[in-house]
């Protein structure tokens, strides 16, 4: 019974499931359509929440028409429907119909790591006490290892994600996207401060640097290894967004 | 709350947690957190989605925790898929234990209702027929959530829009036999049951009746949509987006006479309003409720 | 390549980090990250309703008969200058469905 079922509402054009009756006689299709609209509508609502930018850019028909595509074909494994629909930015990088607009893939991975990084799990950011501390060491410093927040996100574009999705945090949006420029590429940091998750923009070298950091790497050899930055800028920007949750001396030098 | 089965103690039992209070309870959403935290409002109790706090940290979790160490919880379930075909989900079973175990509800309930098959979730609490097979499910999982749990759940009566040509029992007669072999209790949803009684052309009040109702745990009331099925009668859709109708504090009315006072919930998820009209709701389901109570004092 | 750093320049940078980190907030906001944004709150995604109206016709949210490969992005792309769209702005062509 449940797999006729379950297989009629994910097809539109599929025939309503055999064995159901009304006690009026009144055609049962209708009836089953509300739960067929409902499935959709209701993942596609899940969808709108966590990408509301991507909703923007294409306009609220375009994107549920597109967000139902994607959840016929792909509808959630899991009842925890926070985790939903984080294959949508690949979705939306090969949808022919928004072929025109390069940017809008990245910008969904953009909001899907603003998603993750909502629901993370916590933890307390390294205090300054702690960070002064280990400055009496000056030595030890290329080798102390960072652990960033477990929300922590990097995204690395070849487009202005960044810049196209705080233009549609401005007051005037138009004005904000007639200041994009589509050459730039951008890096994005995502940190969850406090309650609030923020994007914010990096610079290449940054990018690259906390990346490392990411996988591991001691300081002194993230720096050496990343393209050119403003190191000062971008630990003061970990620190202050407490996005460093441990610092750890390590022995081996870099 | 009553066991409708004392000869039935539940498996894994741990101590039976303290029980919601008799009053009026709403729905947590998060675009109230704020408000609920700086105003303390006076509610009988918060009822929360298990689905939605099943994540890592971050602020879900920050507020629920706030609010509950004020205030009675409720954490009612939409993800099990009990009516389901497929075995329950035991992954889902663990991360169901992992938040109980965090927020030490008074109450845990779930749907009859299936939302997932073949490893695909549909996010919409889907009806089943009423047979001896789905009997035979439903009552298993039930009993393997209640053994996982270590505590009694409650079972919410669906809203339904068809029904089935395999069914050979009443939904009535399916819940009560459900609840005298699981010993689980029942959450009563009136606006459910005005719907399907509608949708189905049947008595509300008779369906109320044939409910096994001394295992009444906790009531739900919410707003339903009206439209038309394909020969023009109406069909009512639990949208949870309006008023709770006149027709159902009717039937709410009748069906506090059948069990009296019940913690009851204001559910609300489509169109929100302020906090404040939530809170008068509950405030007006509080009123009915002292009207039962004094009954009941008179009887 | 970043330029050969010495321990002693991790020092400096860190003190400087620790400055801009315990500096007040009006001053942070004219700091480093210029871009920086918060999004709208995301909400609970689990809930247990039916839509209002998805039932029958005249309902605005009928997703599931839309046709998305007939449709045209028509949002705030349509105020963007991209440089890859023939107009020189983000809106689209109707795009054809090619079926083999």
């Amino acid at each position: 019974m449940s797999a006729a079922f379950a297989d009629a509402l994910l097809r539109p054009d599929a025939p309503c499931p055999a064995g159901l009756k009304t006690w009026n006689g009144s055609d049962p299709a209708q009836r089953f359509a509300v739960y067929r609209n409902n499935v959709i509508v209701s993942l596609v609502d899940a969808l709108a929440d966590s990408y509301p930018v991507v909703q923007a850019l294409v306009g609220e028909d375009f994107f549920r028409a597109m967000a139902a595509e994607f959840a016929r074909g792909n509808p959630p494994r899991s009842p925890v429907l926070a985790w939903y629909g984080a294959g949508f930015a690949d979705f939306v990088a090969d949808f022919p119909p928004a072929a025109g607009l390069p940017y809008l893939a990245d910008v969904a991975r953009l909001e899907w790591l603003r998603v993750e990084a909502w629901h993370a799990a916590d933890a307390d950011p390294v205090p300054l006490a702690e960070v002064g501390a280990c400055l009496a060491d000056e030595a030890a410093l290329p080798a102390l290892r960072l652990t960033l927040h477990p929300a922590l996100r990097l995204l690395r574009s070849a487009h202005p994600v960044v810049s196209l999705w705080a233009a549609h945090q401005a007051e005037d949006v138009s004005a904000a996207l007639g200041a994009v420029d589509f050459a730039d590429a951008e890096a994005a940091l995502v940190v969850r401060e406090g309650l609030d998750v923020a994007i914010l923009h990096i610079e290449a070298g940054a990018a690259e640097f906390v990346d490392k950091l990411l996988r591991g790497a001691a300081l002194g050899e993230a720096a050496q290894a990343s393209g050119p930055f403003d190191l000062p800028a971008a630990l003061g920007l970990l620190l202050r967004s407490g996005a460093v949750v441990a610092m750890t001396p390590s022995r081996r030098a870099p | 709350m009553t066991n409708a089965n004392p000869h039935r103690p539940i498996r894994g039992g741990a101590k039976a947690p303290a029980a919601l209070p008799k009053r009026g309870g709403v729905g947590l959403k998060p675009e109230h957190f704020r408000h609920i935290l700086d105003a303390q409002p006076d509610i009988g109790f918060f009822e929360v989605h298990a689905e939605n706090y099943m994540v890592a940290g971050g602020p879900f979790h920050h507020y629920l925790e706030r609010i509950r160490a004020d205030h009675a919880l409720s954490i009612h379930g939409v993800g099990l898929s009990i009516g389901g075909e497929d075995p329950l989900d035991e992954l889902h079973l663990d991360r169901l234990a992992a938040l109980l175990a965090r927020y030490q509800p008074e109450s845990f309930s779930e749907h009859l209702a299936w939302s997932s098959h073949g490893g695909a979730f549909f996010n919409d609490l889907l009806p089943a027929p009423y047979h001896a097979g789905t009997l035979a499910r439903v009552c298993a999982h039930i009993d393997r959530v209640q053994e996982r749990l270590g505590r009694r759940m409650l079972l919410e009566n669906p809203a339904t829009y068809v029904e089935f040509e395999a069914s050979t029992m009443t939904e009535t007669d399916f819940i009560a036999e459900v609840v005298r072999r699981t010993g689980c209790g029942l959450l009563l949803d009136v606006n459910n049951a005005y719907v399907s009684c509608t949708n189905h052309h049947r008595d509300a009040r008779a369906y109320l009746r044939a409910l096994p109702l001394a295992a009444v745990g906790e009531i739900h009331l919410a707003g339903h949509a009206r439209e038309v099925d394909a020969a023009g009668a109406p069909l009512l859709i639990d949208s949870h987006g309006a008023p709770v109708a006149e027709a159902v504090w009717a039937l709410y009315d009748f069906a506090l006479s059948l069990v009296g006072p019940q913690p009851t919930l204001i559910e609300r998820d489509n169109d929100l309003p302020a906090f404040a009209v939530l809170a008068a709701v509950a405030r007006q389901a509080e009123i009915v409720m002292a009207r039962h109570a004094k009954l009941e004092v008179a009887a | 390549m970043q330029k050969a750093l010495t321990a002693a320049s991790f020092a400096i940078a860190f003190g400087t980090a620790m400055t801009l980190a315990a500096a007040p907030v009006a001053a942070q906001d004219k700091m480093a990250d210029k871009e920086k944004c918060y999004g709208v709150a995301l909400k609970g995604k689990n809930d247990c309703k039916a839509g209002a109206g998805t039932s029958c016709a005249g309902s605005s949210k009928m997703d599931y008969q839309g046709n998305a490969w007939s449709m045209v992005p028509k949002g705030t792309c349509e105020k963007t200058a991209s440089p890859t769209s023939p107009t020189g702005f983000g809106q689209l062509k109707e795009f054809k469905e090619k079926k083999a």
